[in-house]
């Protein structure tokens, strides 16, 4: 496999993410690079597997609690919060994951909003006391600065949460060249052959979930630490579907579809907002419109065309003729 | 693997679904190296005994055993697991993936990445290493099908109609490497075409709505006036 073109287009699109940055205020960045974390889990789930999750709020908020109660109660580092973020993520997913993934789609996508909201409400009322309910837990002056790259900046913070992304990006391009990538597509194409191969599909969806809903905790553990402050209004039901519309918004199963489908959503919210009072209502005819024009998404419509065009100029490097063979 | 070792022994089986009964004390038997066919009317219950013996179906009752293993109540996947490999009816391959990623899926399950063999039998593969396995005609998935089956060196492979809708050249093709590929791997086929089935089939067994209607374990029995009867 050639190095440079496997590398090539992550260096390209997070090259343009800096570019961005120099036109977009701080805060824009930071929500974008945040909510693509949270979008590539729920992208991974729906493009890779086909099942769709209305409860990606719940692993979030897993994420952003585990973190803030580590930051709020017994220490200040940023780095440990979120590993520990990351690693609630995991137990939960481990936990509910086999007997979620016994189940049908669409009972997949209820069973996940069940969670979302005994999430919410375990925060909100039940463990108030050390939740402190609604009014959330504050955090952002008991965090130290921390080596290397100081978290408590928010400057510093986007540079770390673009390094991380970045990560997180080249990760899941190498699961789509392994074998398990090929089984996660095979099974949510047919996973009768899948069985018949010797695979056990439940293996495959139950790692799949482990992988997302870990990625969706990062990105919850990476809000805490960047907001210094976390709510119930986390995992609220009201925001279950925002990462399936960013992810349908940028192209289900694409790898950069969750990138462009935040920086879409993020920045129609933000534009919209300003000009209008009813932004969600301008907001949804716009949804619809782009999902009318191209079912794909975003990106899912755009990358064949950019992929077309980049093999007619190779051709043509080569050959001095375009892919049509004309001179 | 001996030419009279007992690969598969289905005794009694019985199959309903639901309150629907398919199949009724079916028997079927088969030794290492031979072609079984079974050959029957549509309905009459073909398709449920592979499915039955591959995992995908549980029997009411009876018994479907593969060296000294009972097969029912195992997982589908781990049946093929223990070397005995379905392939289906309808020609559907992982469309998205890529005849080399279907490829290695069949690979990786059965720890065997020597592709040698499936080129061999199926040299046409090999210029379609690239190309989408949605994008290949019907007797090109089902060589992809059959190829990845084979990685492994399953001890049974079952074949649901492979020659359903091909061409002429192409059933002619797999009826040869359906005889190469029997001196290592034991074949369980349905199958309509008579002449196929007549050439290369070492036994047949004739399905009647849901019963078993004849054994033909005699090469000179094997004849399509013969089968005819039965369909």
């Amino acid at each position: 496999m050639n190095v440079l073109r496997w590398w090539g287009g992550l260096l390209l699109a997070f090259s343009l993410l800096v570019l961005l940055r120099v036109f977009l205020p701080l805060p824009f960045a930071n929500e974008i690079v945040i909510f693509s974390i949270y979008a590539m889990g729920c992208n991974f789930l729906l493009g890779r597997i086909g099942f769709i999750s209305f409860g990606q709020p719940a692993y979030l908020a897993v994420g952003a609690y585990a973190a803030a109660f580590y930051l709020y109660y017994f220490g200040a580092n940023a780095y440990i919060g979120l590993l520990i973020g990351v690693a609630a993520g995991l137990l939960v997913s481990f936990v509910v994951g086999p007997l979620f993934v016994r189940l049908r789609s669409d009972y997949f996508a209820l069973v996940n909003l069940a969670l979302a909201v005994i999430i919410y409400y375990l925060m909100q009322k039940v463990l108030a006391d050390i939740t402190h309910g609604d009014n959330g837990l504050w955090f952002l002056t008991n965090l130290s600065a921390t080596p290397v790259l100081d978290l408590s900046s928010p400057n510093e913070f986007f540079i770390f949460a673009l390094a991380l992304a970045f990560v997180v990006w080249a990760f899941y391009k190498y699961l789509d060249d392994t074998v398990y990538g090929a089984c996660c597509l095979a099974t949510k194409a047919n996973e009768d052959k899948l069985r018949f191969l010797g695979y056990s599909n439940f293996r495959i969806r139950l790692l799949a979930f482990v992988i997302a809903n870990t990625t969706t905790a990062l990105a919850g553990a990476l809000y805490a630490v960047y907001l210094g402050f976390v709510s119930p209004e986390i995992t609220s039901p009201m925001r279950a579907a925002d990462p399936v519309v960013v992810t349908l918004l940028g192209g289900a199963g694409t790898l950069y579809g969750p990138l462009v489908g935040s920086i879409a959503y993020t920045g129609m919210k933000d534009l919209v907002s300003k000009a209008v009072g009813n932004w969600e209502l301008i907001i949804g005819f716009g949804l619809v419109f782009i999902m009318l024009a191209g079912e794909k998404g975003i990106w899912g419509t755009l990358e064949p065309i950019l992929k077309k065009m980049l093999s007619r100029a190779r051709i043509f490097a080569v050959t001095g003729r375009d892919g049509a063979d004309n001179p | 693997m001996t030419s009279t070792e007992e690969i598969l022994n289905v005794s009694a089986l019985n199959v309903s679904y639901g309150e629907a009964k398919v199949l009724f004390d079916v028997n079927l038997s088969v030794r290492a190296g031979q072609i079984v066919a079974c050959v029957g009317r549509n309905g009459a219950g073909k398709t449920t005994l592979l499915r039955s013996i591959a995992g995908f179906v549980k029997p009411t009752s009876g018994s479907i055993t593969s060296r000294s293993t009972s097969l029912i109540g195992m997982a589908a996947y781990a049946i093929a697991g223990l070397g005995i490999k379905y392939v289906p009816q309808d020609k559907k391959v992982f469309s998205d993936l890529t005849v080399r990623e279907n490829l290695e899926l069949g690979s990786y399950a059965s720890r065997d990445y020597n592709w040698a063999p499936v080129i061999d039998y199926f040299p046409r593969l090999r210029q379609l290493m690239d190309r989408k396995a949605g994008h290949l005609s019907g007797g090109e998935r089902q060589m992809l099908m059959i190829g990845r089956a084979i990685l492994g060196r399953p001890r049974l492979l079952l074949v649901d109609e492979p020659t359903e809708g091909l061409a002429p050249s192409i059933v002619a093709q797999l009826r040869e490497v359906f005889r190469e590929l029997s001196k290592q791997t034991a074949l369980v086929m349905v199958e309509q075409n008579l002449p196929l089935v007549c050439a290369i089939a070492g036994k047949v067994y004739a399905l009647h709505e849901g019963r078993t209607v004849a054994e033909l374990a005699d090469r000179e029995l094997i004849t399509p006036e013969i089968c005819e009867r039965y369909l």
